[in-house]
């Protein structure tokens, strides 16, 4: 899950020019000023890297990173479970 | 030449954009592809006398409103109308894709269906307004981006002054920033930042602040702003004109022509700038008239080739930057 999270970090600040270190569990998505596109983005690369589709959840529900790649988190491990 | 036209977005839609689309063909030259539910779009085509081999149909069976989170909307509606028809120019079915709807839906479909070109984070709208030199100035954002990030107004002072020279033939264009006053201290916080990465900026031409009367004085040959500001503007602009050319109807009896030049049904459309492909952003509220000028503005777009234009401008812009850092280095 770490391994993962600092993945996302680095994806969304690479998007923001900002540096991945200021992105923590708690940070909110709008204290960074990242919109739906940069997470939309943030969330296909990710996609992409693991080859899988996340649902399409709504991202008000997870305001901040961690609440998200929590959410994601679990859908891999879910994935990964039903593959076994 | 075949563009694809999201039947389903906008105010009037499908049967406004059907009109435009139809009354295209009747006068120009190529092919359409009617985006939106097949069944519905075939009903609202039968009253009209076209050739039928020049407007196919391409199934959709979803829309995004105007109230949905463009992104999220996006990834949830893949069968949705302006999905679709961005797909059709990614798949090099059509040459370009015309939509009244959601402008955020569009430009996402634009980011992420169709892909940026380097080194630009958002798509901004531009579009030509009129000038006292009977010439023409580029205004951009005119709204695709609401909330901008100051080096977000640097790029579109960069596309924006390749869309005036490579399209507009206006060497060096001279580059400014909407501000509430022309000294280098005015401005919010945006503008503030903006300003001094579009001053240091050193392919660009940037003549400082330009107040909003000033718009039309030919001062400036691009006008930066964020979409927010952009599009109140662009709005203002249309208004106040349709309230002046009343007022001398009233007076006497007929218009000039010249109010022509400021009627948004003559424009239609613009580009989104910085795209792999054309997107032509119509208002929500078109009827046939302004739909029709919107897919000629697609047209245009495709004869002048404009990605390629900005593709090698941006590669031009690429080498003179990378030859003065080299220099100063």
């Amino acid at each position: 899950m770490q391994e993962f999270f600092e993945l996302a970090c680095k994806l969304l600040a690479e998007q923001l020019e900002i540096d991945p270190a200021d992105i923590t569990m708690e940070t909110t998505f709008e204290s960074i000023d990242a919109d739906s596109i940069d997470v939309v983005e943030m969330i296909m690369a990710l996609e992409d890297i693991y080859d899988v589709e996340f649902p399409e959840e709504d991202l008000e529900d997870y305001p901040t990173m961690g609440l998200l790649v929590k959410a994601l988190w679990d859908y891999l491990e879910q994935v990964k479970n039903e593959n076994k | 030449m075949r563009i694809a036209v999201d039947a389903m977005g906008g105010d009037h839609a499908p049967s406004e954009i059907v009109a435009g689309a139809v009354q295209w063909v009747q006068h120009n030259e190529g092919s359409l592809i009617l985006v939106g539910p097949t069944t519905q779009l075939e009903k609202e085509l039968s009253p009209y006398d076209y050739d039928h081999a020049r407007i196919e149909l391409a199934e959709a069976s979803q829309v995004i409103g105007m109230e949905e989170s463009p992104a999220q909307a996006l990834r949830r509606k893949k069968d949705a109308s302006i999905v679709v028809a961005t797909k059709l120019v990614k798949e090099g079915k059509a040459e370009a894709v015309v939509s009244c709807g959601s402008t955020g839906a569009q430009m996402a479909a634009a980011i992420f269906i169709l892909g940026r070109l380097p080194g630009i984070e958002r798509p901004p709208i531009a579009t030509a307004l009129p000038n006292s030199k009977g010439s023409q100035t580029v205004l951009i954002d005119v709204g695709a981006n609401v909330d901008c990030r100051p080096r977000q107004l640097l790029q579109f002072g960069l596309l924006g002054s390749l869309y005036a020279s490579s399209v507009l033939n206006k060497p060096q264009p001279r580059v400014a920033l909407i501000s509430n006053g022309q000294e280098e201290g005015k401005g919010n916080q945006l503008t503030l930042e903006a300003y001094a990465l579009l001053k240091n900026h050193s392919s660009l031409n940037f003549v400082g602040n330009i107040e909003g009367r000033e718009l039309f004085a030919d001062q400036a040959d691009v006008l930066v702003c964020d979409g927010f500001v952009g599009n109140i503007v662009l709005k203002t602009i249309e208004g106040m004109a349709m309230f002046v050319a009343q007022g001398i109807s009233r007076e006497l009896g007929k218009l000039p022509n010249f109010f022509a030049e400021l009627d948004y049904t003559q424009y239609g459309g613009a580009p989104l700038l910085g795209i792999e492909g054309i997107s032509i952003v119509c208002h929500g509220s078109s009827r046939r008239e302004a739909v029709y000028h919107g897919i000629c503005a697609a047209a245009d777009c495709v004869e002048k080739g404009i990605i390629e234009l900005q593709k090698e401008s941006l590669i031009m812009l690429e080498k003179a930057i990378s030859n003065q850092n080299n220099q100063e280095g």
